[in-house]
């Protein structure tokens, strides 16, 4: 017991029985692989720039599901988070010097404080009035650091932060593995039994209440893990670009993260990570076409959507995967009878 | 199987368009990445005075280095910095890594440009820029000079001169006024956009108007993507100014301007208005815009023998007048300037042969500090002060300022209700 | 002072109020968060501008024109993109968001970033109370009467209006009743798209025209709307004159942050939201199951 080769081994059949029998699963493993020995293969600076956009962005498209997805609070205003975590991380790397490894978790602190300060009032919101509401909060945010220029430097923003690390290549293990591992990790989250109350609160919060559960501190929670997460990926975008400025703010920055995570799929995590590698990646493509780059991109969000209104990633894994109609395991497509109860998956 | 047929087309086809469009670059080609937001008006003076001095470069054979001459190939960045900061940043670091610019040129939205200048730095690429104002970007090359030294301000002049120029402009118009309308002292209202370049000018303007004889009314500071100023106007008139003391880079300039000739407003316009720079001001303000005075930096006047052929030939091929990013023709004629002192394309040596300029430019006589700023004053850059008479921008200073008055410049006119509702 | 206020916050709020009631028409109707409302009214105003510039039409037929042609438009978008997908609420709000951008890029890429002007139906000034307003937004104020009253007939003295204040209260219950749900929605999204084209043609001539001006106009409105209750055609005109009042308050009392108007505005519906959460005259919220 406890030596490595046990646990080598206890991988191996975790592998085998859980990963490769589902292509999902597959999919995902061979995904991170591949992005961990991409810099193996290039070190070409604008794929790996754009790589470690993506994987920023991804963050912040996860940390959206968390909260809206998952417990329904749908948030227009998540350009908030990552304004003030991009924000505090510069003042911090500014003002204390603190290098990004504490300047980051720190300024995701202060995006938790303002998720708890909107997430107080907002709790008397429901549906409709809580989302354009929550659309304002950045919108006066931004008031306010145009008329304190003095600390937040206007629309010029605050600049001449310290580097991620020292090369590309750094910056894009750091960014990379922090994504698989946040992403692991806000996955686990829903997937625990907070997650499944995060679940319930959205289908029925009535019914989470009557089973004497504080549905207020649950929602509480959403919001802060949820900004906590947006704003480690603003400070990693703040110490990337090396200067945070109002465009963070920006309810073009709200919108893009709704954009990235309902095209991907909602209530997955992996749907809106998904969303934001095909998304963000796909409009630098379409730098082939100058001209109308952003109107063949709003298209294609248009036409997907009127195909897969559920989103791209849970569209793709109904066709790949089944549902076992006993057990509720997912299986292969391919496969007659269920992995775990052999029950007859073909349709009556 | 059809549906993989297709889905292999739709691949191959991505493919080939990808290297199809990658054109083939000539080997001896030297490479200028112009950096601009392409679909709006800044990122297309960026562009034409690019495309203008290129091909005039390229007309006299092109750029001669170690003896042998070599042509100029423009690429077209467009770094739709307006709209999204990253999508600005993924063009500049394209330009370089994958199309290796050798040069750049251009740039606007400050908080942009001061990230776009952070790659052209960690690759040492020279950057001329043409179009943030902001002293920062150029204080940068003070502060860390092995750093930022491959940063130069082509275009226009710093804000700190701006606000100088403010206020010769200010002072001429209420001079005009004093004596044309018999007003013993001038009453300024200060409308300025909301943004960090604004804060100097608003502050020093609130003290030193007192020093110049005139009394400031009142400071609004309107957003700068306001679309309805409506409320200001009335406050402004209310407070009894004479004159309005302006301060706009973004759109809220047209709005003011519009409804300020629809509501003729009894106070005259001075100030910065960069929407007022442009040709399609007068059109956007349905012809209210008319009398608006703003600093600008081109116009058809003789500041050198540069500036008449530039402006005409501008004029000619893209159909209006040049707004201040068109400095890009300003910025590969001095670049190529240097690189055949220096006979190299190495970027310090450029840098050392830009440092050195010293041309009779399109918008005066350009030579660096040593922040590697435009440098202002009489005989230098001196910016211009533009009106718009009966639907022409027309130059009215400098006339008899420090000795210079350029050829073509017409005197000032005040707007004629103002002239009316005081003659009472 | 007080009389620039009053006659500063009137006009703001008719400016408003015409776009919010267009949007709470629809949101009440058929549960749709339209994104694009806006993005419509710019549509129009760029209508105007081909009829005024390159057909060469006279102001006013320019405007005759672009009001029902942006409604066509609008209709078309409606059927093709949002309709199919009715049921998927987040997917038909994110449909709405990339209408607006597809709209935005299309004038962008036809028009350019360029500021431009449309021609005003009324030019000159009047005096009201001592305080110089335009024509035009003199007309605003009273188009926004008439546009309340017609709204009125339209929804208590018609059948039409009948059959959308019954899909407004009961989607299902309208459905089962034999009513045909898309068709109200139809029409009102006909009338809702009306209101803001007419707004374009009466507010964008004393602005200016660019490919991204919807998006202030959204953000006012949306918190009008929430301010009022989501849904309520009352609340939206009240919340319409609370904010436009508000804003001219800034104006006069704040000038140095008269940039702030729009930050004060939204933060007055968020503390009127911690109050009333379901907004002025939503309606409260059951706890439904």
């Amino acid at each position: 017991m406890g030596s490595p080769v046990f646990y080598l081994r206890r991988l191996r059949t975790l592998i085998q029985t859980e990963v490769l029998v589902l292509p999902s699963r597959i999919t995902v493993l061979v995904f991170s692989l591949g992005l961990l020995l991409l810099p193996l293969f290039t070190r070409d600076p604008y794929v790996l720039r754009i790589l470690i956009l993506t994987s920023i962005f991804a963050i912040l498209a996860a940390s959206w599901d968390l909260l809206s997805g998952f417990t329904g609070q749908i948030n227009f205003g998540h350009a908030l988070f990552f304004g003030v975590g991009s924000y505090s991380t510069a003042l911090l790397n500014i003002h204390a010097h603190l290098p990004p490894w504490a300047g980051i978790p720190l300024g995701a602190l202060g995006a938790v404080l303002a998720g708890l300060v909107i997430g107080i009032p907002c709790l008397r919101l429901r549906g409709t009035y809580l989302a354009l509401t929550t659309l304002a909060f950045p919108i006066i945010l931004l008031g306010v650091v145009f008329a304190i220029p003095g600390i937040t430097g206007g629309e010029l923003g605050i600049s001449g932060l310290s580097r991620l690390s020292g090369s590309r290549v750094g910056d894009y293990y750091i960014t990379v593995i922090l994504m698989l591992g946040l992403g692991g990790v806000m996955w686990k989250i829903t997937d625990s039994k907070t997650g499944i109350i995060f679940h319930a609160i959205r289908e029925d919060e009535l019914a989470v209440r009557a089973s004497g559960l504080n549905t207020v501190r649950y929602k509480l929670l959403a919001f802060c893990l949820s900004s906590f997460f947006a704003g480690i990926a603003g400070g990693l975008y703040a110490h990337l670009m090396r200067t945070a400025g109002p465009s963070t703010l920006e309810v073009g920055t709200s919108f893009q993260v709704i954009i990235w995570a309902v095209f991907g799929g909602m209530v997955s995590i992996y749907g809106p990570i998904a969303g934001v590698f095909i998304l963000f990646p796909l409009l630098e493509f379409l730098r082939i076409l100058p001209k109308i780059r952003m109107l063949v991109f709003a298209f294609i969000v248009l036409l997907t959507l009127l195909y897969m209104p559920e989103g791209l990633i849970p569209w793709i894994r109904d066709k790949i995967e089944k549902e076992c109609p006993r057990c509720k395991v997912r299986n292969a497509a391919t496969r007659k009878t269920c992995r775990v109860c052999a029950a007859s998956l073909e349709k009556a | 199987m059809k549906r993989r047929n297709l889905l292999q087309r739709i691949l191959c086809f991505s493919v080939i368009v990808v290297f199809m469009s990658i054109p083939a670059w000539g080997a001896d080609t030297i490479k200028i990445g112009v950096l601009g937001p392409m679909a709006f008006t800044q990122g297309e003076g960026h562009w034409n005075g690019a495309t203008l001095a290129a091909d005039e470069i390229n007309a006299q054979g092109g750029v001669t280095v170690n003896g042998a001459k070599r042509q100029i190939e423009l690429i077209k960045v467009d770094t739709n910095e307006f709209l999204s900061v990253p999508d600005a940043t993924n063009a500049v670091e394209l330009a370089i890594s994958r199309f290796n610019a050798d040069f750049l040129t251009g740039g606007f939205r400050t908080e942009a440009v001061t990230v776009m200048q952070d790659i052209a730095m960690d690759n040492k690429k020279i950057f001329l820029g043409c179009g943030a104002a902001h002293p920062e970007l150029c204080e940068r090359v003070a502060t860390d000079y092995n750093r930022y030294k491959y940063w130069f301000r082509v275009t226009p002049i710093n804000s700190k001169f701006l606000v100088k120029v403010d206020f010769i402009l200010l002072g001429t118009v209420a001079k005009i006024m004093a004596t044309q309308l018999n007003i013993p002292k001038i009453k300024v209202a200060i409308v300025a956009e909301q943004a960090a370049w604004n804060e100097p000018i608003v502050s020093v303007a609130q003290k030193k108007l007192p020093e110049m004889g005139m009394e400031v009314v009142g400071v609004w500071r309107p957003s700068p993507v306001a679309t309805d100023v409506g409320a200001e106007l009335s406050a402004v008139q209310r407070a009894g100014a004479h004159i309005i003391f302006t301060s706009f880079s973004s759109s809220v300039g047209i709005p003011f301007a519009k409804q300020l000739g629809e509501l003729k407003i009894p106070a005259a316009p001075v100030g910065i208005n960069v929407e007022a720079q442009k040709q399609s001001f007068y059109d956007a303000t349905g012809g209210k815009g008319d009398y608006t005075l703003t600093i600008n930096t081109y116009a058809r006047v003789k500041i050198t023998d540069a500036t008449i052929p530039f402006f005409d030939s501008y004029l000619k091929r893209f159909g209006e007048a040049p707004n201040y990013t068109a400095g890009t023709y300003e910025a590969l004629h001095i670049l190529k300037e240097a690189i055949e002192r220096a006979n190299s394309l190495d970027s310090d040596k450029v840098v050392m042969e830009l440092e050195k300029t010293d041309r009779p430019g399109t918008a005066g006589r350009l030579v660096f500090t040593k922040d590697h700023d435009v440098t202002w004053g009489p005989g230098y850059v001196t910016g211009l002060g533009t009106q718009w008479q009966d639907g022409k921008n027309q130059c009215v200073w400098p006339m008899g300022w420090e000795g210079v008055t350029y050829e073509g410049v017409v005197p000032y006119k005040l707007p004629p209700w103002i002239v009316e509702h005081y003659k009472k | 002072m007080l009389q620039d206020i009053i006659i500063n916050g009137l006009v703001n709020g008719s400016i408003y109020a015409l776009l919010a009631i267009g949007f709470s028409l629809i949101f009440g109707v058929a549960r749709i968060v339209n994104i694009a409302h806006t993005a419509f009214y710019m549509l129009a105003a760029y209508f105007i501008y081909i009829g005024f510039h390159y057909l060469g039409a006279p102001p006013v037929l320019a405007i005759v024109l672009a009001v029902p042609a942006t409604v066509l438009t609008a209709l078309v978008c409606f059927r093709l993109f949002i309709d199919p997908i009715q049921e998927h609420e987040a997917a038909v709000l994110i449909a709405t968001i990339a209408l607006a951008m597809v709209i935005q890029e299309a004038l962008l890429v036809v028009f350019g970033g360029h500021y431009l002007g449309v021609p005003p139906l009324i030019s000159g000034y009047v005096e009201l109370l001592g305080v110089r307003v335009t024509k035009q937004h003199v007309l605003a104020l009273g188009f926004v009467l008439v546009a309340l009253a017609l709204v009125w007939v339209l929804l208590m003295r018609t059948r039409i209006g009948l059959a959308i204040r019954v899909t407004a209260q009961d989607r299902e219950i309208a459905n089962l009743m034999g009513m045909d749900v898309r068709r109200v929605a139809m029409v009102t999204m006909a009338v809702s798209v009306m209101l803001a084209a007419v707004a374009g043609a009466i507010v964008v001539p004393l602005t200016v025209l660019d490919p991204h001006m919807w998006m202030h106009p959204l953000i006012m409105m949306l918190a009008i709307v929430v301010l009022g209750g989501v849904g309520s055609v009352k609340g939206s005109l009240l919340g319409s004159f609370i904010l436009g009042f508000a804003e001219a308050l800034v104006v006069f009392l704040i000038p140095m942050g008269a940039f702030l108007k729009g930050s004060v505005a939204l933060s007055i519906m968020i503390l009127v939201l911690l109050i009333r959460p379901e907004g002025l005259f939503g309606v409260a919220f059951e706890e439904e199951r």
